[in-house]
């Protein structure tokens, strides 16, 4: 909303409507004077009915009362037998006279009603657009210093102001925001923000030198401001206070479901880790060269394996802590790609993995590292979901200014509505049967896709599997991750 | 007999190090701290040095400003996964390659190698190299695969050379550049992956099971194909 719509909101003006009660009419009698000739009675007493009807429109009801009778006066004094006189010779002149005081005070009454009326109309519309305005601010996205700063603009100019402090308390949080524009400074209003017996800051206003003090109604205004700005202030404290408390009881039955898996599933490693060892150890047992390397072979697997474990477990630690913040640099996407298919060779052996990377890619600001993770820990998944000799395919598009990547298999997809359940942490699909994964590796992607100011999901794939996508922007604000 | 010290301040990985390296036939010598491993590789004169990045008392990379500021020999570093950007660091204060913890020791057994083959080549490289079906005669600069002669531009060839003369070392982004493009080149890696690809496409490389160059993101280059006889 233009600032202009609200416009200033001018007091009534007591030197303006005494003047014009006095100085309409006299204008009445002069020109009736210099037309006298010309005119007949009947003119003289229009152009006092003019006279009066503008001091109506300009000075209001006392404004007009008073210039009718001065005009009343005056038609008597110069314009009725014997002139110069106040004295009235014939009856019907008598009549007239009375009969143009009535019309001219009701015409003027009535007239100077009717536009107060519709001043004050046009005043409750431009309070209620103000107020509502605010509402409206208040309720839109923005950080909040942003939207107490607008509402700082927004009240400069109907309140006359040069300078607009909000001082806000949200919690345990200060927001303090100052709007100024130039002019000398005048009265400072202070105005406290209230809602119901809470005290949530307080507005300063700060009004231009020389102008009338604020009136009545627009003080009331300002206050009725202040209280609305006041209600917002103490609902975005509360959705702290919910928020906050959402956090806390989902991070505490996160904690317990995290502990009865990050056991089991560290544990299961160490233990064939440990197994393969003491029995390689063992002096008595006597193996031979195929079931030596076969426990080694064992022994190396399931390092791997923790050793993904543990990477996926730290990241979800730092989620957690706010502190999975992205060191970016420019990069291309194929790259890490490349190193990570490199890596995992072994692994993808039993699959085959078909690529298909458009030569057209913009580089991408990322850190190789997480999007490394984001790449092993849904290729981990793709492989476990897909039989034996299936086809993987991965292909990387340019998407606006970055890059998509689907990495779609053929195993026995996911079902819609199971789709954004499988980013949350320990999730296991009903469809997988169990078959390993710590479910990790999803929520973990998906918080590095995020902070990265990307999205990921799960769609259908052609082939009846399912295609995790994503999409990386060429560069975007690192975004501290909320905890998942 | 090579003098490796393996810098490091777990004594188990230490162990694990010395152990293996002992195996194929190295002379390993130990140190727990930046310092201490500055003063042997000061004192003991060996060919190659592995070094923990997150040592207790000193910065991974000022234990190889230290070094380098006496001694040219190999460093290696060994960093865990979270330390992107001090292996960056530690390359450019110096150090010759990485490998990432928890490591394979045929990986380290590789980097170790590859070094060593650069600071004391048993003989010099020969002008014309062979790496399976792909043959290139540095002195002439030609280069053929499978006998059919191979057509780089002057900048492919380039970047040919400077990896082929640095078997098995990372070479950096900025390194890269600076050694193709010359100085005043260092930070449009861009134009490196372009005559990556060009290269890789005209000599036959799979970027997706590379067999001569191995792409580091966001770090550099390696040729990794092996010289035949």
């Amino acid at each position: 909303m233009a600032r202009g719509i609200l416009g200033p909101m001018r007091p009534a003006r007591p030197g303006l409507a005494a003047a014009v009660a006095v100085v309409a009419p006299l204008c009445a009698t002069l020109l009736g004077l210099l037309f006298g000739d010309v005119a007949e009675d009947a003119g003289v007493a229009s152009l006092y009915l003019l006279a009066v009807v503008v001091a109506a429109a300009l000075g209001g009801i006392p404004s007009g009362l008073a210039a009718s009778l001065l005009s009343f006066m005056g038609l008597n004094f110069f314009f009725t037998e014997p002139e110069l006189t106040f004295r009235v010779g014939k009856t019907e002149d008598l009549i007239a006279l009375l009969v143009f005081l009535l019309v001219s005070s009701i015409v003027g009454t009535l007239l100077a009603r009717a536009l107060s009326e519709r001043q004050r109309a046009t005043r409750r519309e431009r309070e209620a657009a103000l107020l509502n305005y605010i509402a409206s601010k208040l309720l839109s996205p923005d950080p909040l210093d942003r939207r107490l700063g607008d509402l700082a603009t927004v009240l400069l100019e109907p309140f006359d102001l040069v300078r607009c402090d909000i001082l806000a308390e949200v919690g345990d949080e200060r927001v303090e925001v100052c709007r100024e524009r130039p002019g000398s400074s005048g009265e400072r209003i202070e105005v406290p923000m209230l809602s119901g017996e809470d005290r949530h800051g307080t507005l300063v206003a700060v009004r231009r030198d020389g102008v009338p003090p604020l009136a009545e109604a627009d003080r009331d205004l300002l206050e009725a401001c202040a209280r609305q700005i006041s209600v917002a202030l103490e609902r975005a404290r509360f959705d702290a206070a919910i928020e906050a408390a959402r956090v806390s009881s989902e991070a505490s039955q996160m904690r317990a479901a995290l502990f009865s898996s990050v056991t089991h599933d560290l544990r299961t490693p160490l233990s064939s880790i440990k197994a393969s060892v003491t029995s390689l150890l063992d002096d008595e047992a006597v193996h031979d060269q195929a079931q030596e390397r076969e426990l080694l072979q064992t022994v190396l697997e399931e390092t791997d394996r923790l050793n993904q474990l543990v990477g996926n477990i730290l990241d979800l630690a730092k989620v957690r802590a706010g502190a999975l913040v992205p060191t970016k640099q420019l990069t291309a996407i194929e790259d890490v790609l490349e190193s990570v298919l490199h890596r995992m060779g072994p692994a993808l052996q039993r699959v085959s993995v078909r690529t298909m990377v458009r030569p057209d890619l913009p580089d991408v600001m990322m850190d190789a590292m997480q999007i490394d993770q984001v790449f092993t820990n849904v290729l981990e998944n793709a492989v476990r979901f897909t039989p034996p000799d299936k086809e993987i395919q991965i292909a990387i598009v340019p998407w606006r200014d970055g890059v998509q990547v689907r990495v779609a298999d053929q195993g026995p997809g996911i079902p819609s509505e199971e789709r954004e359940r499988v980013f949350e942490p320990f999730y296991r699909s009903e469809a997988g049967g169990g078959r390993g994964g710590s479910g990790l590796g999803l929520a973990i992607a998906r918080a590095i896709v995020r902070a990265h100011g990307g999205r990921i999901r799960i769609e259908g794939s052609p082939s009846g599997g399912a295609a995790v996508v994503f999409e990386l922007p060429a560069d975007a604000p690192s975004i501290v991750q909320e905890p998942v | 007999m090579t003098r490796v010290l393996v810098v490091d301040d777990e004594p188990q990985i230490r162990r694990a190090l010395r152990t293996s390296l002992q195996a194929h036939g190295h002379d390993v010598l130990t140190a727990g701290t930046g310092l201490e491993g500055v003063e042997r590789a000061a004192d003991s004169e060996p060919d190659l040095v592995f070094l923990d990045l997150g040592l207790p008392d000193l910065d991974g990379t000022e234990v190889i400003r230290r070094i380098r500021s006496f001694s040219e020999i190999p460093i290696i570093v060994l960093s865990v996964r979270d330390q992107q950007a001090d292996k960056v660091a530690a390359l450019d204060a110096g150090a010759d390659d990485y490998v990432t913890k928890p490591f394979g020791m045929e990986e380290v057994l590789a980097r170790l190698r590859a070094a060593l083959r650069r600071t004391h080549p048993d003989e010099p490289a020969p002008a014309v190299q062979r790496f399976g079906d792909l043959e290139v005669d540095l002195a002439k600069r030609l280069v053929t695969r499978r006998g059919e002669r191979v057509h780089l531009t002057p900048t492919e060839y380039g970047l040919l050379e400077a990896l082929v003369a640095n078997p098995g070392k990372l070479l950096t982004h900025p390194w890269l550049l600076r050694k193709v493009w010359g100085q005043g080149y260092g930070r449009e890696s861009h134009y490196l992956r372009v005559y990556v690809r060009a290269l890789r496409s005209k000599l036959g490389d799979d970027a997706a099971a590379p067999s001569l160059i191995l792409t580091e993101p966001g770090v550099g280059y390696r040729w990794i194909a092996e010289p035949s006889p």
